[in-house]
């Protein structure tokens, strides 16, 4: 039972068949899905929003967004080893912190304010 | 933040992590649905489109929090052996795509 950097101890052996339920590429390829999703949002906003908005700076939010998919895939990729490695010597891989996943339930959110903002901008 | 209890399995918690990255792509989507409604100026009764849009947008907002509220508390209530709590998130969205679609068949219909 290995202890980990945040001074919690796994409660559980990481034995059995490797990524048994492949719940590690599981967890992996929904965190790439929503990278994807973002991505393509934000392509899509890049295209509609200044021909909508009217104005050169509404490619600001879809860039934005690229940006923020582009980090989300190399967080991605290197949780991804991060599980790989662990399974292979024998640690239980760690799941993700409440902080990072607020986070991004928060930037998700502030996507809906900002669309709900324009929508009432141009309606109203 | 959970200091209390003991850790599960980390299968349960990945799962957990899962369905609330599932969430948020859900409402990726139904944010990404509501500006297109008005964005697209599609041609219906222009009020009605913009309630419809708004239900999906403004349920777009909600449903992050709520899903990341709904997180914290099944890995506590995993942490503790206590029974997994029930999360509304499927039934706000039922309620939203409802909402939106009878909105906009009605503005379609004017």
């Amino acid at each position: 039972m290995s202890d980990r950097s945040d001074g919690s101890s796994a409660g559980s052996s990481w034995s059995g068949p490797f990524d048994a339920g492949l719940q590690l590429e599981r967890t992996s390829l929904s965190w790439r899905r929503t990278a994807l999703s973002i991505a393509v949002g934000s392509l899509v906003s890049l295209r509609l929003l200044p021909l909508w908005l009217g104005g050169a700076q509404w490619v600001l939010p879809g860039m934005v967004g690229l940006v923020a998919a582009s980090i989300l895939w190399r967080v991605s990729r290197r949780r991804h080893h991060a599980f790989m490695a662990d399974v292979e010597s024998g640690r239980a891989p760690g799941a993700a912190g409440a902080g990072a996943l607020l986070a991004l339930a928060t930037g998700v959110a502030a996507v809906g304010m900002l669309g709900l903002a324009a929508v009432l901008a141009v309606a109203i | 933040m959970f200091r209390q209890g003991t850790e599960p399995d980390v299968r349960f918690s990945l799962a957990n992590e899962r369905t609330f990255l599932a969430w948020t792509r859900t409402a990726l989507a139904l944010i990404a649905g509501g500006v297109a409604l008005e964005a697209l100026a599609l041609d219906m009764y222009a009020p009605l489109r913009l309630a419809a849009s708004l239900v999906l947008i403004i349920t777009g907002i909600l449903l992050p929090v709520i899903a990341w509220v709904e997180w914290s508390r099944v890995e506590r209530a995993m942490r503790l052996g206590r029974p997994l709590p029930q999360p509304p998130t499927g039934i706000v969205l039922a309620v939203a795509v409802v909402a939106s679609g009878v909105l906009v068949l009605l503005a379609v219909l004017r």
